[in-house]
């Protein structure tokens, strides 16, 4: 790495300290998790034993981290996104959340439509008319073809003549099929 | 021993070219093909994502399918290497140095046409290699103690921490994060929940495919978006597939020693296959007669390092079959698969299920044919897909990472958890540590701990057993003396070198 000569070369690395108080961090949950658990001994070693060596060990790596960082360079901290982790994450949960309730036909558009506030090159109108056609076509692949038991559309939002006439033309395929297969093997 | 091998292959062969698996070949390496070639989109999250899809088929034709979507997998993320010059995953890095600067001259066909070749030439040597090692291996494997099982997992990780870039420190933490990671949930001996705080959706253990979906599906998108820059998809025509003959003549040796290399350090527990490309890279440009060719255009830098690739993409399948371990994340989720199909992978898969392991070897070879006669026809195909703008391609990911987790376990809030680790991973990597070292660590470590328990019960909490056994003391020095190498100033700087490759 070259410095310039004008700018002060930083003696902290701040990833490296950062790095150090992330590991402390889940250290410290580590060691909390496994608070009341037995370590045993060596010869039955109990259930707490590696919990806790390794909460131990990492914490002692996060401040090796941090002494590294404090005293050492190295490349600052990259700037954290803030609208592509927070809309992205939320489509994620919205389709956990409402996937159960509303099958695919709710959470499918709710999960497209969330992430792509994630990008500021989102067109509404594009997004809207991709996030339905999607939602159709992953429910044909999913439900239709490979029989997943994700549920499509549980609250009945698709007009009843529309699924019979669906129901209808894929008998209709699939009589013709038959007759095709019957007239092939005779 | 040689008739042994070929009549092995026989009844692979046998299995594999019934015309229910051929579909199932076929299909799954089209589909991971089209997952694959999805920027971002590696193999670990394309196996995640397809995963529920091989659910209803019986376990040998699933495992088929499953190692078709791998090896598509595999393909289609040299594919976005070479045109879009995004690597869906660490080991086509190397590809996009050359290969992309191959598809801006106007070759992007012959970059593409050879990748296929040399993996293709890659995978069939590896099918054999993994053909005539199996057997040893495995009756090795019944030579292996709870001590040995143990000191080999040392070592793989050990590996693990030198192949994996930035600070040794780093890696040796993020390793150890990882197998804190997989002692969450019911302990198995005494019964007692573990680090779950009292929430029982978690008391059966983290799912693999929950923390490969989070680490990399989700944190690969969250980095993608901060990229503001415009990605290039190669604009113009393809150009010609098929290499002509002054290609293949620069590409037969590179082949050749990239097969080698690739097949040996794909052998290695603890991720070797990773090195391969970036190895077979620096020896080209080494051997080379005008380096300076390199990073702009040269044949031999896509030939080399994709069939180091794919030969340590599949040789890495050794050590899975024989010893029950797996040595990386990939391999990881296969044992996740098996194990939905009531498969425990290790050395007894051989003799009780000779049809599904035999089987599962010859679909390998032929799963590499078809990924030469489907996918180079298809190649125009990929690039219109390539040409849909990212702002639509991440919803659709999104959405198809959604399915696929909630379908594995029908479950949201596997879901949820999804997403909690998708920031966990976003996290991990802004502070500077690598994911993969962390899921290797996850996946074993309950495997560990499990070993390192019966080893001292068996020696009555004496450490000693670990150095009396030869076999266990051998593969402790080994890793000691890896991770010895690796802190020394001297080797430090070649491995950084090594990895320089790729920035």
């Amino acid at each position: 790495m070259s410095q310039s000569p004008n700018r002060r070369p930083s003696a902290r690395s701040a990833i490296d300290i950062a790095g150090g108080l992330f590991l402390l961090a889940i250290a410290a949950i580590g060691y909390i998790g496994g608070f009341n658990l037995p370590v045993g001994h060596l010869s039955g070693i109990g259930s707490g034993l590696l919990p806790k060596a390794l909460a131990v060990l990492i914490a002692a790596f996060g401040i090796l981290l941090i002494v590294q960082g404090l005293f050492g360079q190295g490349p600052t901290l990259e700037r954290w996104a803030i609208r592509g982790p927070f809309f992205v994450l939320s489509a994620v949960v919205l389709f956990a959340l409402t996937v159960r309730w509303g099958g695919l036909l709710i959470a499918g558009p709710l999960a497209v439509i969330m992430s792509s506030l994630g990008s500021s090159d989102t067109r509404p109108t594009e997004i809207a008319i991709f996030a339905v056609a999607l939602t159709l076509l992953s429910g044909l692949l999913f439900k239709e073809l490979l029989n997943l038991p994700i549920p499509f559309d549980p609250l009945g939002l698709i007009p009843n003549s529309l699924t019979q006439a669906y129901a209808g033309g894929k008998e209709g395929i699939a009589g013709f099929f038959a007759a095709l297969k019957g007239a092939i093997t005779r | 021993m040689t008739f042994d091998l070929i009549s092995n292959l026989a009844l692979g062969l046998s299995v594999a070219l019934t015309l229910k698996n051929l579909w199932l070949c076929f299909l799954g390496c089209l589909i991971g093909t089209l997952i694959g070639v999805l920027p971002g989109v590696g193999p670990i999250a394309t196996i995640t994502m397809l995963l529920p899809i091989t659910f209803g088929i019986d376990p040998v034709g699933a495992l088929i399918m499953l190692a078709g979507i791998y090896y598509g997998a595999q393909y289609g993320g040299s594919t976005t290497a070479i045109l879009v010059n995004i690597p869906g995953e660490a080991t086509s890095v190397v590809t996009t140095l050359d290969g992309h600067q191959m598809a801006k001259q106007g070759r992007a066909g012959v970059a593409l046409g050879i990748a296929a070749i040399g993996s293709f030439i890659a995978g069939c040597v590896a099918t054999i290699i993994i053909a005539a090692l199996a057997a040893p291996l495995t009756a090795m494997a019944l030579l292996f103690g709870p001590a040995d099982y143990f000191a080999l997992m040392v070592m793989g990780l050990m590996f693990a921490v030198v192949l994996a870039r930035g600070s040794v420190p780093k890696a040796i933490a993020i390793i150890l994060v990882g197998i804190l990671l997989s002692t969450v949930g019911t302990d198995l001996e005494s019964g007692e929940e573990r680090l779950t705080f009292g929430w029982s959706e978690i008391s059966d253990g983290l799912d693999v495919a929950v923390l490969a979906m989070g680490l990399f599906g989700f944190a690969e998108i969250l980095r993608n978006l901060e990229i503001t820059q415009a990605r290039d998809v190669v604009r113009g025509a393809i150009g010609n597939l098929l290499p002509n003959r002054k290609d293949f003549a620069q590409s037969a040796a590179p082949i050749a020693r990239g097969t080698l290399i690739g097949s040996i350090l794909g052998l290695l527990p603890g991720n070797g296959a990773v090195l391969g490309p970036f190895a077979s890279y620096t020896i080209e440009k080494k051997l080379a007669e005008d380096p300076s060719r390199f990073g702009r255009g040269a044949i031999e830098g896509v030939a080399g390092p994709e069939s180091a690739n794919n030969a340590g993409a599949q040789t890495a399948f050794i050590p899975l079959l024989a010893l029950g371990i797996p040595p990386n994340a990939v391999m990881a989720l296969m044992v996740g698969a098996m194990t939905i199909h009531g498969i425990v992978p290790g050395p007894q898969i051989m003799t009780k299920q000779p049809n599904l392991f035999w089987g599962m070897i010859a679909s390998m070879w032929i799963g590499n044919l078809m990924l030469l006669v489907i996918n180079l026809p298809l190649i125009g195909l990929w690039v219109r897909f390539l040409k849909v703008p990212y702002r639509l391609m991440f919803p659709a990911i999104i959405l198809l990472c959604c399915i696929g987790i909630y379908s594995i376990n029908n479950s949201p809030v596997e879901v949820l958890m999804t997403a909690g680790f998708g920031l966990f991973g976003y996290a991990v990597v802004k502070f500077g540590f690598e994911p993969a070292p962390l899921l290797l660590g996850f996946v074993l470590g309950r495997l560990m701990e499990e070993k390192l328990r019966q080893a001292l019960v068996i020696s009555r909490g004496s450490f000693v057993t670990f150095i009396d056994r030869p076999l266990s003391a051998g593969l402790l020095l080994l890793a000691l003396i890896t991770i010895v190498l690796a802190v020394l100033p001297a080797i430090r700087k070649g491995r950084e070198e090594v990895f320089q490759e790729a920035d």
